[in-house]
């Protein structure tokens, strides 16, 4: 059971919140999957404004899905990932890389939160919800960039830390030694993240499990828009 | 789509979610391994102490029960920030003695375990020689040799028998090229001085003890062999001053910031006439026939 004392904290951030987050992550989708699959989307706003849109949309997508692919593989070959390291120039490139993904992320954000702001069509179809995914998404992103400058590499450390705290969660033996020394501002990262994924199945964020894939490969379609015409009918 | 829907819906009952969570909180999560006290000394102690064999980063035990009372040493080893922070006197002088290295909280450290440890650490204080003596460790002179091949180490160029990280994962020295090293952990340019020279450091890295090089080095241990390059390296660094400028981190941040702006000129390039042609053209051209009509 959770013991009391010095580390008490750091079992409910560490330990009770990630097994919550991912229980509630799953139990909740496949619910609102089952019972409201209409609302399963992204909400997109883009057809009521799509200048400002595409410079919040592509960078913040094209950098979050590169920096949360970087977690996946840093948590599923760990070792790998040392071994490119271990040579500086290789280190810092991929740390180089990881950063200019995170900036174009919060450059992204920063355009997509502007236009929900200042755009009066988009603003009348923003909800609390939205905010709460804005929100989050400023202190996970925040937190990220401190993190990648000024607790440095964290693509080494995390292949020898955090991939073994995550696994030990995967493997239902909780060992928190790993993180418990952190600097705050990680154990901030960590635990926001914990939040997001609870989160996440009562927001938009759920279109991240029916992203549509196949548009990769489709032939191209031409949507042709004639409601001015429809008056005249 | 419609917005309300989401705030509106009931997506997930409450009673369920609640014994979803009551189910979780059944199962113990954390597990406590009960382990025989020499070794739980031998990983969590030998780093920094001896029993017998004089003081390394922290105080030689022997005889430590008599020196302090058990109930304040048991106090003491479960949460030893807590008790310095209480502003008891002996523990800052302990802290003192130590040239302000803390002792880590160990996770798991419980009254039951300290008493055995310190039930241990009495009966190996009565042997004329405790096997916790001290670690056996080279004492040659270091060469240049030592220094190139400890640097290699911190950097990773050499990689560590055992399979650990190198130390510039989480650690910098000052004057390193490039962007530098890692900002994790403590800057290492003047360790040896801070932990009191060559034996006590060398000692420290056969075992760390602070809680995350502790996660990360038991499974994966320095070898005795790299010990001493890398404390060759960390005494060729107690040279440079750790306070002086460098821009490595500020060379990061930069390189960072124009990345960013190239790839967002390149996303102008790729799709800057993106809906120009079809579909833009296409709505204007309904809405002039709209306004002809």
């Amino acid at each position: 059971m959770i013991s009391t004392g010095p580390f008490f904290l750091d079992q409910i951030f560490f330990i009770v919140f990630p097994y919550v987050a991912v229980i509630i992550f799953l139990l909740v989708s496949i619910r609102r999957y089952r019972t409201e699959a209409f609302t399963f989307s992204s909400l997109s706003s883009q057809f009521l404004e799509n200048k400002q849109h595409f410079w919040g949309l592509v960078p913040f997508h094209f950098g979050i899905i590169t920096i949360l692919l970087g977690h996946v593989i840093a948590f599923l070959f760990p070792r790998e990932v040392l071994a490119w390291n271990s040579v500086p120039l290789r280190l810092y490139i991929l740390e180089a890389s990881a950063f200019i993904a995170a900036l174009l992320t919060l450059i992204g954000l920063g355009a997509l939160i502007f236009r929900r702001v200042t755009d009066p069509k988009v603003k009348k179809v923003t909800s609390w919800a939205d905010w709460v995914v804005f929100a989050s998404f400023v202190v996970q992103i925040l937190s990220g960039i401190y993190v990648a400058i000024f607790h440095s590499w964290g693509s080494s450390w995390f292949a020898s830390l955090a991939a073994p705290y995550l696994w030990s969660l995967v493997t239902l033996s909780p060992d928190i030694t790993y993180v418990t020394a952190m600097p705050w501002m990680v154990k901030l990262h960590i635990v926001s993240a914990w939040l997001m994924i609870a989160f996440a199945p009562f927001t938009r964020l759920v279109h991240i499990l029916v992203a549509p894939n196949p548009y990769f490969w489709r032939k191209p379609q031409v949507v042709r828009w004639y409601s001015l015409l429809r008056n005249r009918v | 789509m419609p917005q309300h829907l989401i705030e509106r819906s009931n997506v997930f009952p409450k009673n369920k979610l609640l014994a979803g969570m009551i189910v979780f909180l059944l199962v113990p999560p954390m597990q406590l391994v009960a382990q025989d006290p020499a070794t739980d000394y031998r990983q969590n102690c030998m780093s920094c102490h001896t029993i017998g064999g004089g003081r390394l980063t922290g105080p030689d035990l022997k005889d430590v029960t008599k020196r302090k009372d058990g109930t304040w040493l048991a106090k003491f080893l479960v949460d030893p920030k807590a008790v310095i922070d209480s502003g008891d006197p002996y523990a800052r002088q302990l802290v003192e003695e130590s040239r302000g290295v803390i002792m880590p909280t160990l996770p798991g450290m419980t009254p039951q375990r300290a008493q055995s440890l310190l039930d241990l650490i009495d009966a190996e204080s009565k042997l004329e020689k405790s096997q916790f003596q001290g670690v056996k460790l080279s004492e040659r002179p270091f060469t240049p040799e030592d220094i190139v091949v400890g640097q290699r180490l911190f950097v990773g160029t050499a990689k560590l028998k055992n399979g650990g990280p190198a130390c510039n994962s989480c650690h910098n020295v000052h004057g390193l090229s490039g962007f530098g090293g890692g900002g994790l952990a403590p800057d290492l340019t003047t360790v040896m001085e801070r932990y009191g020279g060559r034996k006590t450091l060398s000692t420290w890295l056969t075992a760390p003890a602070t809680p995350t090089m502790q996660s990360v080095f038991k499974p994966h241990p320095l070898d005795p062999e790299e010990v001493l390059p890398l404390v060759a390296y960390f005494q060729s660094t107690l040279q440079r001053n750790p306070e002086d400028p460098s821009t490595a981190r500020l060379n990061f941040v930069l390189v960072g910031l124009a990345g960013a702006l190239l790839v967002l000129a390149l996303f102008d390039l790729i799709w800057n006439n993106r809906l120009k042609s079809v579909r833009r053209a296409l709505v204007r051209e309904k809405r002039l026939e709209a306004v002809h009509e």
